[in-house]
């Protein structure tokens, strides 16, 4: 008889106790599954959301752009964009690039006005960068390059009273520093996964924008999209050596950029104490469990003492009966969490409410994301923690005097 | 086998001291079937737990089979009861997630031995304390008698010097008692193991070889039949 099996026996001594034991590792782990699912499908989301929308996975400005940002430096722009992009698209790991302006501007319609945020896309080669089929396009028809047409977030449709077919005269200052103005076609109506952005951006073909804003082949930025199994970092760091007007470009990862994704990272090491506080609330169920059980076997262990058994086998005995039943906890614990993960990333969370009018780069319906790494973590550590807190009181009963412990009643 | 010399033992119960020995000396010789009786609360107990290494003594010396172990450290005497030493308790004291052959069998894993031999030595003991057939019932299925045979067998198989036995039948009606010490005797006489038991009760006073008395802690007498 090997102590493993008198220890998986004496799991059936009470029970109803160690269901109870188990249940609270299992709730623990169950719930530190999903914890970090939500965070891996928000980290997911807010990753999509920055680098279809702000950063890309590299963001390429002029070199003087972002620290005169606040001023909107139109006139700081990038030139040879075609150069650029071929240059680009021939580096190894770049998959995808696209060529932007954004700038603000201000819809006239009828006797109203509307702040709105203009973005001039190539439609051209768009789609490969962002989706824009009908999850994003509701209603209508993109816009087309050489065409004065324009695609609207929904709401910013609804606040200015407009439809598929309808006209906006929009106005914006140009790299220059003068005004000018434009009437674009509406021909499609957006629902963009950031709800700030449904509610003030419209898309127009670039062409239209660079004549509006008087900046001919000149573009504000060219956002790149890497390969999958890149090495980003790499990447980044390797690209400038293949880009002949690098010197006057600030080429910059993504991660780097002060965006969202750092609360993502500061909220990755809330969660990872969250975890912790979590297992620790289920490892003194277990250590509970652990004196309980030496209390009533004190006069076992005065035989098995008396008998010879040696005081590391009697430690061995209570942590491998504790081991057991974390493996069990767990197991059901990290099932049920896989479980729960998988039918909430069907059906999404609803947010909605609780994010309206917050600025960040989220969608209001988070889909959790389960990360195989983190959820054979979170098992093993599980049962890790929840068997090494049984070594205390354990080896505390071991060393109690074989007479004491057979006078136990 | 086994020398007392001078051997003092004091407990405290609460601000009290009770004087369990006072200072005893005894030889007990090998093969002997030897009952220390005495009322309760006699130091008889506390004789036993002394000679089989789970308590420590005050005073004196205790050698058996020559060694001297009542100033052996903790590990050492683990081991040396695990070797050389055999327990019978009141109440039997079974493991009760394991059956009668795994009771018994335990104490040959605890020697490390071989499988083969351990399946060997066990089937053997518990044919010859008569439980042949009951070997894979748990305690909870086993009469009082029966688990005391089981106690027997787990403090035999392993072939030790001595066997201690505290009050061995005290918790079995007068009959299965006998019946517990005819066994024990059989034992003795068949494998020559040397028996120490405690009691109170006139019956298994009468099956001993040799009786000592003990009264409040010292010796009232040694008697050899």
């Amino acid at each position: 008889m090997k102590l493993g099996s008198i220890a998986y026996r004496n799991i059936y001594r009470n029970l109803r106790r160690s269901i109870l034991s188990a249940t609270a590792i299992m709730v623990a782990a169950m719930s530190i599954v999903l914890l970090f699912s939500l965070l891996g499908g928000m980290k997911a989301d807010i990753t999509y959301n920055l680098q279809t929308y702000s950063t890309g996975g590299i963001r390429i400005r002029d070199r003087d752009f972002t620290k005169n940002e606040r001023l909107n430096p139109m006139h700081l722009t990038i030139e040879n964009v075609d150069i650029l992009s071929r240059e680009l698209l021939e580096t190894p790991g770049v998959s995808v690039v696209s060529p932007r302006i954004s700038f603000p501007a201000r819809i006239y319609r009828g006797e109203e006005n509307y702040n709105a945020m203009g973005v001039g896309l190539d439609f051209s080669t768009e789609s490969a960068f962002q989706d824009l089929g009908p999850d994003v396009l509701q209603k209508g028809r993109l816009p087309e390059s050489g065409k004065n047409e324009a695609l609207l977030g929904y709401k910013l449709a609804e606040k200015a009273g407009v439809g598929i077919g309808d006209k906006i005269t929009l106005l914006s200052s140009t790299a220059s520093r003068g005004t000018n103005a434009i009437t674009l076609e509406v021909t499609g109506l957006a629902v963009f996964p950031l709800s700030g952005m449904s509610d003030n951006t419209f898309y127009a073909p670039l062409d239209r924008v660079q004549h509006l804003l008087r900046m001919p082949d000149q573009v504000q930025e060219m956002l790149v999209k890497f390969d999958a199994d890149v090495d980003e970092r790499a990447l980044t760091a390797s690209l400038p050596s293949g880009l002949s007007d690098s010197e006057n470009l600030e080429i910059t990862y993504w991660q780097d950029i002060e965006t969202s994704y750092s609360f993502i990272q500061m909220a990755e090491t809330v969660y990872n104490i969250f975890a912790l506080f979590f297992f620790f609330l289920a490892s003194t169920v277990i250590l509970n469990t652990t004196i309980m059980v030496i209390f009533e076997r004190m006069k076992e262990i005065g035989t098995l003492s008396a008998m010879g058994m040696n005081g590391k086998d009697l430690v061995r005995l209570f942590f491998l009966e504790s081991l057991y039943i974390g493996i069990i906890g767990s197991f059901f614990g990290v099932l049920l969490g896989i479980l729960f993960t998988h039918l909430l990333s069907i059906t999404g969370i609803d947010f909605g409410s609780a994010m309206e009018g917050v600025d960040f780069d989220i969608a209001p319906v988070l889909y959790p994301k389960l990360s195989l790494k983190s959820t054979v973590l979170v098992f093993f550590y599980s049962v890790v923690m929840t068997s090494v807190v049984s070594i205390f009181p354990s080896r505390k009963a071991s060393r109690i005097e074989p007479v004491e412990a057979l006078r136990a009643v | 086998m086994i020398n007392i010399t001078g051997v003092k033992k004091t407990y405290k119960a609460g601000d009290t001291e009770v004087k369990a020995l006072r200072g005893v000396d005894l030889v007990i010789d090998k093969g002997e079937f030897i009952s220390i009786a005495g009322p309760s609360g006699s130091g008889k107990t506390t004789l036993l737990n002394l000679i089989g290494c789970i308590d420590a003594v005050d005073e004196g010396e205790i050698l058996i089979d020559g060694e001297e172990v009542t100033s052996l450290k903790k590990e050492d005497k683990t081991t040396f009861r695990r070797n050389k030493l055999g327990f019978i308790f009141q109440s039997y004291n079974l493991i009760p997630v394991l059956t009668a052959f795994e009771n018994v069998a335990f104490s040959l894993q605890l020697l490390g031995l071989k499988d083969k031999e351990i399946k060997d030595r066990t089937m053997e003991i518990l044919r010859e304390v008569g439980l042949e057939g009951m070997e894979h019932r748990r305690p909870a299925k086993l009469s009082g008698g029966q688990q005391q045979r089981v106690a027997v067998a787990r403090a035999l198989v392993k072939n030790p010097l001595i066997v201690l036995a505290d009050e061995p039948t005290a918790n079995l009606d007068s009959h299965t008692g006998e019946e517990i010490l005819k066994l024990m005797k059989e034992m003795n006489e068949k494998h020559g193991t040397t028996f120490v038991f405690s009691t109170h009760d006139k019956m298994v006073m009468d099956y001993a070889n040799r009786l000592v008395y003990i009264h409040d802690g010292e010796f009232t007498s040694d008697e050899r039949r």
